[in-house]
């Protein structure tokens, strides 16, 4: 029987962003000329502070995308403020996005890549 | 300890700073914990309203703007005629935009939501015969809020009386019965539609059934000298029904119903509802015309046309001055399918809405929108269509209106004139947004087999064809049926031998290309046009743009398939 390797990847980050549907396009181009290797797009329905504004409510889309990046450690903090401000998330209404530490990531590894790194 | 360029200008440009999210969030006191509500002062507003407001209008500006510079520079570089009015044209067609950005707002947090809840509920609480009959009158309802139905309306008084009577009378006299009529159209239409997605019936002998009659009513008035005329307004209003208010509304409700009856699902069920709506519209109106024939003949209307024309010195009542004849008309587009709405939703279902305010505040924006789009409809899009193709004969033959004319010999003018009718529509129909989800649609159905370019192109080139056809049909005046029904012919002998999914995507293509934007100002442009030449009349172009599509579509789908046959053939031999 062949022996299977599993890779663990340490020192990743998840950034997650939930942002108005029209407005995730930005988002994923500049998170990708910061450096980040690819993204995790799921559609969503936002609720909360759309009813709570009443009538104003109207003017943020009740749909959301979710965009969810897997970056290394030292990337992280370029990626995050580049989409943040791509985003526009320091004007109201436009969505909400946090960044946590990833404990293992496990995806097929090259074994030449590998050895040059080990 | 290198620093990259970039690093360094985000840590100048951006300010870091934290909060605890503990002194944020509301402090725990076991009751009352449900958050209030938020209030906004005067620059959060801005800043909410700002994108809000920007992205609704550039959507509709994208529409607008190519195809009114398209003609104005036309008209100005190879016309050489001066843009007449220009300051109000300018401003009726940012009326258009604006209208059409708050008019769809409306539709979508508005209407929308209304047919949204009554397809899901309607069925578990009542009989299918009151579902029929509720989709058959909100058929009738959204004709008449469709924004395109008003520009049929407003150009009836362009219509030469003595050349095409009835014509005249239908457009002038009887133009309430006609909006009626056209509206049963499309509730008989939505009624089959739905019962085709219960029962799960094929298109293909549905489109037989239904475009028989027309063919025989078209033959019958095609006989009649005097209801002549009034076949290319028929046909016409077959490509007018299919809009934006029409098409999404009975569309939610069908499948919603479709769902109840556990026949939803499937990636067709959608299809065939714009085919339908665009075919009975025609045989209604063939039909008010055919009785409008026997109860008045064409010399009474001609004495009454004379008489009413001496009398018009009257003084116009305030309610028929503009702005207020336009809103009067927005009002009552929208308000009638509204009280329908709210009839069925409240007394029929005994349900509420789950949002009233938003409800509300849609409902005015569709009533709002309307009205301005009206004003824009008359004094933008209609003005500029009327003008342009009013001095589009300059490029051939000797008008009054140009100095210069006849600007080239009759063989390049001509030319000219039907190449800028084909790129009008080309352009015209690339822009249509629903193009672009229709051609999504069609290559998800067919595994990439139908690229979505493929179908856009094919669509923009059959209606491209149709408007040039349409056009030389106004300027030479020859007989519109000998095109069209030909045409039809070839749309049906090719609907045999195609398979059902081509079938259901070809017959819809048609209907998506006529939106609120594109249907005025053809409309305008071929009655401008039709009076410069003085022809008859200048319908025809919007239902030659509509069969040309089809049959366009019809044929890409027939080639694909046996360029895939060929392969097969080739891979296994």
């Amino acid at each position: 029987m062949k022996q299977r390797t599993i890779t663990y990847l340490t020192d990743a980050n998840l950034i997650t962003c939930v942002i108005q549907k029209d407005l995730a396009e930005p988002v994923l181009e500049a998170a990708k000329n910061a450096g980040a290797q690819g993204a995790t797009i799921s559609y969503a329905q936002g609720t909360g502070v759309r009813e709570r504004m009443g009538l104003m409510g109207v003017t943020i889309d009740e749909q959301k995308e979710v965009i969810r990046i897997i970056v290394s450690h030292e990337q992280s903090e370029l990626v995050f403020e580049t989409m943040y401000l791509a985003g526009q998330l320091d004007k109201p209404g436009k969505g909400i996005m946090f960044m946590s530490a990833l404990e293992r990531v496990a995806t097929y590894i090259p074994d030449d890549v590998f050895e040059k790194l080990s | 300890m290198p620093v990259r360029y970039s690093q360094y200008l985000n840590a100048a440009a951006v300010r870091h700073r934290s909060v605890s999210y503990n002194a944020l969030a509301p402090i725990v006191d076991g009751r009352g914990q449900k958050p209030g509500r938020i209030s906004l002062n005067f620059n959060q507003v801005i800043e909410l309203l700002a994108p809000y407001c920007g992205i609704r209008i550039v959507e509709q500006l994208k529409a607008v703007a190519p195809l009114a510079a398209y003609l104005m520079l036309f008209q100005l570089l190879v016309l050489r005629h001066p843009v007449d009015s220009a300051v109000t044209l300018c401003f009726g067609l940012i009326a258009v935009v604006i209208g059409l950005a708050v008019f769809m707002e409306g539709l979508s947090t508005g209407l929308m939501p209304f047919g949204n809840i009554i397809g899901d509920n309607l069925p578990k609480k009542a009989s299918m015969f009151v579902v029929l009959v509720i989709i058959g009158i909100l058929g009738v309802g959204v004709t008449f809020a469709e924004p395109a139905i008003g520009a049929l309306q407003a150009f009836g008084s362009s219509v030469d009386v003595v050349k095409a009577p009835y014509l005249y009378e239908l457009l002038n006299n009887w133009a309430l019965p006609l909006v009626l009529m056209v509206g049963a159209g499309v509730g008989i239409a939505a009624i089959l539609g739905t019962v085709r997605f219960v029962r799960g019936w094929s298109l293909k002998p549905m489109i037989y059934l239904a475009i028989s009659p027309v063919f025989l009513l078209t033959i019958y008035a095609w006989f009649d000298p005097n209801l002549r005329s009034v076949l290319g307004l028929a046909w016409d209003c077959g490509a007018v029904t299919t809009g934006p208010v029409t098409v999404p509304l009975v569309l939610s409700l069908g499948i919603g119903i479709a769902n109840a009856a556990g026949k939803g699902g499937s990636s067709l069920s959608g299809f065939g509802v714009v085919t339908m709506a665009s075919l009975f519209p025609i045989l209604a109106v063939l039909i008010l015309a055919i009785f409008v024939s026997f109860s008045i003949t064409p010399d009474e209307i001609i004495a009454a046309a004379k008489t009413a024309g001496n009398v018009v010195a009257e003084q116009p009542s305030i309610w028929d001055q503009t702005p207020l004849a336009e809103i009067v008309l927005g009002v009552r587009a929208i308000l009638p399918l509204v009280l329908f709405l709210m009839f069925v939703l409240f007394i029929v279902l005994k349900s509420t809405l789950p949002n009233k305010m938003v409800t509300v505040y849609g409902l005015t924006l569709s009533i709002v929108g309307m009205c301005i789009f009206n004003i824009g409809l008359t004094y933008g899009l209609g003005a500029i269509g009327s003008q342009t193709g009013g001095v589009l004969p300059a490029a051939f033959m000797e008008i009054p209106v140009s100095e210069s004319s006849p600007i080239f010999n009759i063989v390049t003018g001509l030319s000219i004139v039907i190449g800028f009718a084909f790129i009008l529509g080309f352009g015209a129909t690339l822009a249509e947004p629903a193009l672009n989800a229709l051609g999504l649609t069609v290559q998800d159905l067919t595994n990439g087999a139908f690229k979505k370019s493929m179908l856009m192109y094919s669509v923009a080139g059959g209606v491209a064809v149709g408007i040039a056809l349409g056009v030389s049909k106004v300027v030479l005046g020859f007989d519109l049926m000998k095109v069209l029904l030909p045409l039809y012919l070839l749309g049906i002998t090719l609907t045999i031998f195609s398979t059902e999914e081509f079938v259901n995507v070809a017959w819809d293509s048609a209907g998506v290309t006529t939106g609120p934007v594109t249907v005025p100002l053809v409309l305008a442009m071929g009655l401008g046009l039709g009076n410069a030449v003085s022809a008859i009349d200048g319908f025809g172009i919007l239902s030659l743009a509509s069969i040309c599509p089809i049959v366009a579509v019809l044929t890409m789908g027939l080639v694909i398939k046996m360029i895939n046959k060929k392969t097969e053939h080739a891979v296994t031999g």
